[in-house]
């Protein structure tokens, strides 16, 4: 049965929806006289989803069949779900009719493994010189690269493409074998190398790459993971690597079959240390070891860094260097650089941060100003974390006019 | 004292002007001659072409390119009260142009966060405007914004839609930005009618709106993660939330 191109739309986004990647930042602006599209340094993000994460880039997969039976994915071969494919024209006009009425910014360009690798990788490369060579079409364009594909077609996809990125999925090895049996490290990483050599060969500045990992699907700790991460930071390999809660879709035996709720929090605690590894100059080791393999529940990473590193503390905020005041808890690049410009003209006191907008919740407890520290709580590592987890409550003093105006009247 | 200008960016450099060679320290600045009844000292101020001129150059000369161009910036914020913190800004950088990076004083700190704030406006428009292509194939999209970024928003559509022409409707202020080929121009609307829409509109518009729906992962709803990030506010012309 022909399916018509709504219900195509929904199941092709519907499939690629897990992958977390939509970020459009990172290339330089750029626009040339005459074409359709610009790209913007920052990003731009064009709507938001009910579950609220941005909506910046059109994602969906250029088609559903896969031959692959990766474990974790809604698009397994053994799945029965619905199967849809667009074809490269199709999506081409799709991105094009979005771009100009300001839904997208770009086009993240996937897809499931249709007959081969080398075919697929060609379906897309296809959609690429459409919208490029065709509808002169200069926007931002994310392309996934297809493990196992020839070597030619991913420098033409490089060549043409912002960013492309190819994903992990699984910290080990041996987590892949047992989920992804088709797919080994090396071979998810095969594209990224390559892709790396060949811009670097012709640019000094290597094409944006990212990948993506599954949070709560093997029994991998936080130390492997961002271990992993900050590894592939190193290697300039990648730009970015993005952490995605486990989404039951599939059953499995190998597969935890009891949860609940997806592994948000974790998430969001892994994504904090990864922003310590890519901006607050923080090391991995720093933040998880062998004795907390995992990143703490109730406190953010930085703040256990802190708590466990009291030697630093308390810093003085006249005083400390750049590199010292982001290491504070509670501030961040900005406010350590709004607090270097201020101090130049007058010494601060906690008053002056108070005014410059800097929040002093977390950061009160680490810092003094002018010699001075916070007189509520002691400087000892127990009493911080208590005040740290359970802010105090304020007692509001109920006063004359709060009492129901009904209850004096009477018209209760 | 009390100082009453026309609300133009030029009857603002008289009252400079005037502020100056009068030695006036006024407690307010209305632009608009004001409703309620008033006990100050009331003073109009006239916008005099050569006075403004004056003060332009000056002002062009003295300070540097990021400050002067706070100044026409702070004057996009329409919706706000600024008069007052963009006079004592001035005076600030014709003492001391090193002062004005201070944000020691409450004003240059007040204005550095109101252009902030226009800027954090600017760029959420660049996401949140929404266009409908027309018969004859121009883009048309209608805005609803606190303050007027008609210029941002234009100067950046004529970036990306280069080989397209459009217009945005500012509907409050009567404004509206045109491009028509590699023209541009900001005109005055007095009344306008519904145009007609080209015939892929609602194709578009309803595969949007599918995928839209479709992308959300329901085991992480969270709309009000969903409101933080698109405030009812901007919603009016987001097809996707009508």
């Amino acid at each position: 049965m022909r399916k018509d191109i709504y219900e195509k739309m929904e199941i092709l986004a519907d499939s690629a929806k897990y992958d977390v990647s939509c970020s459009s930042s990172g290339s330089d602006n750029n626009h040339k006289t005459g074409q359709i599209g610009a790209t913007h340094k920052s990003g731009i993000c064009h709507t938001f989803t009910a579950d609220g994460r941005c909506v910046s880039l059109l994602k969906v997969l250029l088609t559903n069949y896969c031959i692959y039976d990766c474990a974790y994915c809604i698009n397994r071969k053994s799945n029965e779900i619905q199967r849809a494919a667009f074809s490269p024209r199709e999506l081409a006009d799709i991105t094009i009719n979005f771009y100009k009425r300001n839904y997208i910014e770009g086009l993240f360009l996937s897809s499931g493994i249709i007959d081969n690798e080398d075919h697929t990788m060609n379906l897309l490369l296809r959609t690429l010189k459409i919208l490029r060579n065709e509808y002169k079409f200069n926007g931002y364009i994310h392309v996934k690269l297809i493990p196992g594909s020839d070597e030619r077609l991913i420098e033409q996809v490089v060549a043409l493409a912002n960013r492309v990125s190819s994903n992990i999925e699984l910290p080990s090895d041996n987590s892949l074998k047992l989920l992804a049996p088709n797919k080994t490290k090396e071979m998810v990483l095969q594209p990224l190398k390559l892709a790396r050599d060949i811009s670097l060969e012709k640019d000094t500045k290597p094409i944006g790459m990212s990948t993506q990992l599954i949070v709560g699907a093997t029994p991998e700790s936080d130390k492997d993971i961002l271990k992993l991460s900050s590894t592939l930071y190193d290697k300039a390999l990648l730009k970015r690597v993005y952490y995605s809660a486990y989404i039951p879709v599939n059953d499995d035996k190998n597969l935890p079959s009891i949860i609940n709720k997806p592994p948000l929090l974790r998430e969001h605690r892994l994504y904090q240390a990864d922003w310590l590894l890519r901006f607050y100059q923080f090391s991995w080791d720093e933040i998880v070891n062998d004795f907390t393999p995992n990143l703490d529940e109730d406190l953010d990473p930085k703040s256990f860094w802190a708590l466990n590193n009291l030697q630093y503390f308390p810093m003085e905020i006249n005083k400390a260097s750049l590199d010292e005041l982001i290491r504070i808890p509670g501030i961040g690049i900005r406010g350590a650089h709004k607090i270097l410009r201020t101090r130049r003209y007058k010494s601060l006191d906690f008053e002056d941060l108070i005014k410059l907008k800097i929040s002093l919740k977390r950061a009160k407890y680490f810092i003094t100003c002018k010699g001075k520290y916070q007189k509520e709580i002691p400087f000892y590592q127990e009493n911080i974390k208590t005040a740290l987890i359970q802010p105090e409550k304020k007692i509001v003093q109920p006063s004359l006019f709060d009492i129901d105006y009904s209850a004096i009247t009477g018209e209760i | 004292m009390i100082l009453v200008y026309d609300g133009t960016f030029e009857g603002f450099l008289s009252l400079v002007y005037e502020v100056y060679y009068k030695k006036l320290s006024p407690s307010k600045i209305y632009k608009n001659n004001p409703t309620q009844l008033i006990l100050e000292e009331l003073i109009y101020i006239e916008t005099i072409q050569e006075n403004s001129m004056k003060v332009y150059k000056a002002l062009q000369t003295k300070f540097d390119t990021k400050s002067f161009s706070l100044l026409v910036n702070i004057f996009m914020c329409d919706t706000k009260e600024f008069e007052l913190s963009l006079l004592r800004y001035i005076i600030i950088g014709f003492k001391d142009t090193k002062q004005l990076y201070n944000i020691n004083y409450e004003e240059v700190f007040y204005l550095q966060n109101l252009e902030k704030e226009l800027f954090r406006l600017v760029h959420k428009m660049y996401g949140f405007i929404r266009f409908q292509e027309l018969e004859d194939g121009t883009l048309y999209a209608k805005i609803e914004t606190k303050y007027n970024v008609l210029y941002f928003l234009g100067k950046h559509f004529f970036k990306r839609l280069n080989n397209q022409n459009f217009i945005i409707h500012d509907i409050n202020r009567k404004l509206a930005f045109v491009k028509n080929n590699l023209n541009c121009s900001i005109e005055n609307i007095a009344s306008y009618e519904k145009p007609t829409l080209s015939k892929d509109e609602e194709k578009f518009d309803k595969l949007w709106k599918h995928f839209f729906k479709s992308v959300a992962i329901q085991e992480r709803e969270n709309k009000r993660c969903q409101q933080n990030f698109v405030p009812l506010l901007y919603r009016t012309y987001m097809n996707e939330f009508n």
